[in-house]
């Protein structure tokens, strides 16, 4: 064992010393960054502020929308019929920037076009849409009702049948949970792979270039593959926990410094509602207006639970697909010979991304169920479920899981021990398959 | 010092070694010889305990070689290579640790082998950029870093140039006048000659000669004489009538000729000599000794004529 510590040594320092690798540590995190400020900023893409003219002919809205008008959009009325050829053209209507056009078919038939210069953004779009319906609302309660706008809006509040898990009455775990879930199981899965593959050419090279022998004079094979799998797990551990952390401070970083008042609804202008059914009306909005994304990164994602588990079944899952991964290193003849032998175990990833997304719409399938304690599928679906909650009572599965795995993973490490007794020192043959039974037999 | 008794080795039904038996005496270079495919390199394997034995034992100071003993042998495969990436000297510090040197002796005898061959300026440059002979002294000092007591060689002059070959050959006589013992595989029967106290022919997965390399050459002596002399070449040949036959010769100045006689029947040098010394001027007698390059090739045409009967 001090020997594989020395061999884990060496093959740390030289994935750490590897120019490559230690642009990846800052590269990696950035390139998720910037996606991540992407996807927050792309619900909020198009123009901030809107001045729209309505052309009201019938003086259906009586020249006004809301009270207080917020920033993002300001509303002017022509009382006539305006063409659009006449709006997009006309010099006296160019500081405008959408048109929209309300006459008395607007409450029967509900429709209601806005004719824009530039896309507007999703938030602006959003304000104006629900501006809008709340004041045709109004004239509709005003024309064809002798109720009040309040009981109106209760009366119209449609019956909400919504259908929640006995496990999960309030609905605390949903599809969007699932998927952060999915998506840390894939970077377990991506962080596999690529080390995974370190392993496998890292065993070959040492084949190829022949040092395996002197190695060998002084070390077992088992050790020898113990030594390169540690140290190659370790620079994963170390990249893992390097990305982790800047990731964290850089959404610390937008949160403090690109849009603070994210969630303080009292910033939200423009808006003058009260009451309850006002409120309920304005949560329910609230989803639509803000990006989802923001909200899921923010508010909902268990970040220590699941980076604990993901570092946790990093781990088992590392060990287990590294045994194959060196084993066929150590199998192939020559150094780009192995790689097609990855295939199959490419294969088999796919199958636990797809047991994946079961997990997320299937929660309860009976292959659910199974594939959470299958070592190949078990980082996702674990995983999945641990983001959705596990049911109270039923976390002993996730240290089940994560027990078959390691064992899963050590009777792998001692096959692939004998695979890389028998193939290390065997060059340039064409690798078979018959080799891998072979080798494990003698 | 090590004894190799009754070793087999086989792979998927193909013989590697067969019931292979000698012993390398301390303090002594052996020669392992034996053509391509003889199984040398299965049985250096063994010894150094990279694969097993089907049957037999290798002892070390007469107990059984155990994983431990590892650290008293120091190996320099045929093939061999280096961590490209890795400078020098932490490429010789990680493989000394190997066989459990602390970091700081492993540095310090690192240090002490490159200042010796007058390279410690090499110690911090990246492997990659040595050429073939540089490298191939970094691997023989990887091989004996941790002063082992028998060191073996598979093929140690292979790739290198003359003057690498003299380096190598005089750390060689160094380390056996220093008492180590040395195992060497090779082709190069001549450094067999100068340097070999022993050695051991494999030939198709079996041993078929061992002794001293004086024994060996010895044994297939064909009772040839070589004569140097001044005089008449027909008068010499006469004199050699019937009793002796002149096998070659070659004129080296005038009236001067070196020749091959060889014995026939029961006739000594004395013989030769008597019936010699009235007819030419004899100025020097030497008896011919087949070189190591001869041993080994009659050994091996004697045993495939043995195995194609």
């Amino acid at each position: 064992m001090k020997n594989s510590w020395i061999i884990a040594k060496r093959e740390f320092w030289e994935r750490i010393g590897n120019r490559n690798f230690r642009w990846m540590l800052f590269l990696g995190p950035l390139t998720f960054l910037l996606l991540l400020l992407w996807l927050f900023k792309a619900g909020d893409e198009g123009k901030k502020h809107l001045k729209v003219l309505i052309a009201d002919p019938v003086d259906l809205l009586e020249q006004k929308i809301v009270a207080n008008e917020g920033k993002a959009v300001s509303y002017y009325f022509i009382g006539d019929y305006l063409e659009i050829e006449e709006f997009r053209d006309g010099d006296k209507y160019k500081e405008f920037d959408a048109l929209i056009e309300v006459n008395e078919k607007v409450l029967m038939n509900k429709k209601v076009f806005v004719f824009h210069r530039e896309q507007p953004s999703f938030d602006v779009k959003t304000q104006l849409k629900f501006q809008l319906e709340r004041r045709v609302e109004e004239v509709l309660i005003e024309s064809f009702t002798n109720l009040s706008v309040d009981v109106f809006r209760q009366i119209k509040q449609p019956l909400n049948v919504d259908f929640r898990n006995v496990y999960d009455p309030k609905n605390e775990a949903s599809n969007t949970e699932g998927y952060v879930g999915l998506t840390f199981g894939l970077l377990i899965l991506s962080f596999v792979f690529l080390f995974g593959m370190a392993i496998l050419r890292s065993t070959a090279k040492e084949k190829s270039n022949r040092i395996v022998e002197v190695i060998l004079a002084s070390v077992q094979p088992k050790d020898l593959m113990l030594g390169k799998i540690i140290g190659i797990g370790l620079a994963a551990l170390v990249q893992m926990a390097v990305w982790s952390l800047f990731i964290g401070v850089g959404l610390w970083g937008f949160r403090a410094f690109l849009f603070p008042d994210l969630f303080a609804p009292e910033n939200w202008e423009g808006i003058q509602v009260s009451g309850e059914v006002q409120q309920q009306m304005l949560e329910e909005t609230l989803r639509g207006r803000y990006n989802a994304f923001v909200e899921l990164v923010y508010e909902r994602i268990q970040f220590a639970s699941m980076l604990g588990h993901t570092v946790l079944f990093f781990i088992a899952s590392y060990l287990f697909y590294g045994a194959f991964f060196s084993s066929i290193g150590a199998m192939s003849g020559t150094e780009s010979d192995g790689q097609q032998f990855v295939l199959p175990l490419l294969g088999l990833m796919g199958i636990a991304v797809y047991c994946g997304f079961m997990a997320i719409y299937l929660p309860e399938s009976s292959l659910v169920a199974w594939a959470q304690f299958v070592p190949f599928t078990s980082p996702l679906v674990v995983l999945v479920k641990v983001a959705k909650g596990y049911p109270v009572g039923t976390y002993y599965y996730v240290i089940l899981a994560l027990i078959i795995q390691l064992l899963s993973a050590w009777v792998l490490l001692w096959v692939a021990g004998r695979i890389y007794k028998n193939g290390i020192l065997r060059f340039g043959h064409q690798t078979k398959w018959k080799h891998w039974f072979q080798w494990v037999r003698n | 010092m090590l004894e190799i008794k009754e070793l087999s080795k086989s792979f998927n039904r193909k013989t590697a070694l067969d019931n292979v038996s000698f012993t390398v005496p301390e303090g002594q270079i052996f020669g392992l010889l034996g053509p391509n495919g003889a199984g040398k390199t299965t049985l250096i394997r063994i010894i150094n305990r990279i694969i097993q034995q089907d049957q037999g034992n290798v002892f070390l100071n007469g107990k059984l070689l155990t994983e431990k003993h590892l650290q008293q042998i120091g190996y320099l495969p045929e093939e061999r290579g280096l961590y490209r990436s890795m400078r020098v000297i932490d490429h010789l510090i990680f493989l000394g640790q190997l066989r459990n040197l602390s970091r700081s002796d492993a540095r310090k005898n690192a240090q002490l082998w490159l200042d010796k061959w007058e390279i410690g300026d090499w110690a911090n440059r990246q492997i990659e950029s040595l050429s073939k002979g540089m490298a191939q002294k970094v691997q023989f000092i990887a091989a004996v870093l941790h002063d082992p007591d028998l060191i073996i060689l598979d093929e140690p002059l292979s790739g290198f140039d003359p003057v690498n070959v003299g380096l190598i050959l005089n750390a060689l006589k160094t380390m056996k006048s220093e008492g180590r013992t040395i195992m060497l595989s090779t082709h190069n029967m001549k450094s067999v000659e100068d340097l070999c106290d022993r050695a051991a022919l494999i030939y198709r997965s079996q041993k078929i000669a061992e002794d001293t390399i004086w024994n060996l050459r010895e044994q297939q002596k064909a009772g040839e004489y070589s004569i140097r002399f001044k005089g008449n070449m027909i008068a010499f040949a006469n004199a050699l009538w019937t009793g002796f036959e002149l096998v070659e010769k070659s004129e080296i100045g005038p009236e001067r000729f070196i020749a091959t006689v060889k014995m026939r029947g029961e006739k000594s040098i004395n013989d030769l000599l008597e019936a010699l010394m009235h007819q030419i001027h004899i100025e020097a007698v030497e008896e011919r000794f087949p070189s190591m390059q001869d041993v080994f090739i009659q050994l091996v045409k004697g045993k495939e004529v043995s195995h194609e009967e």
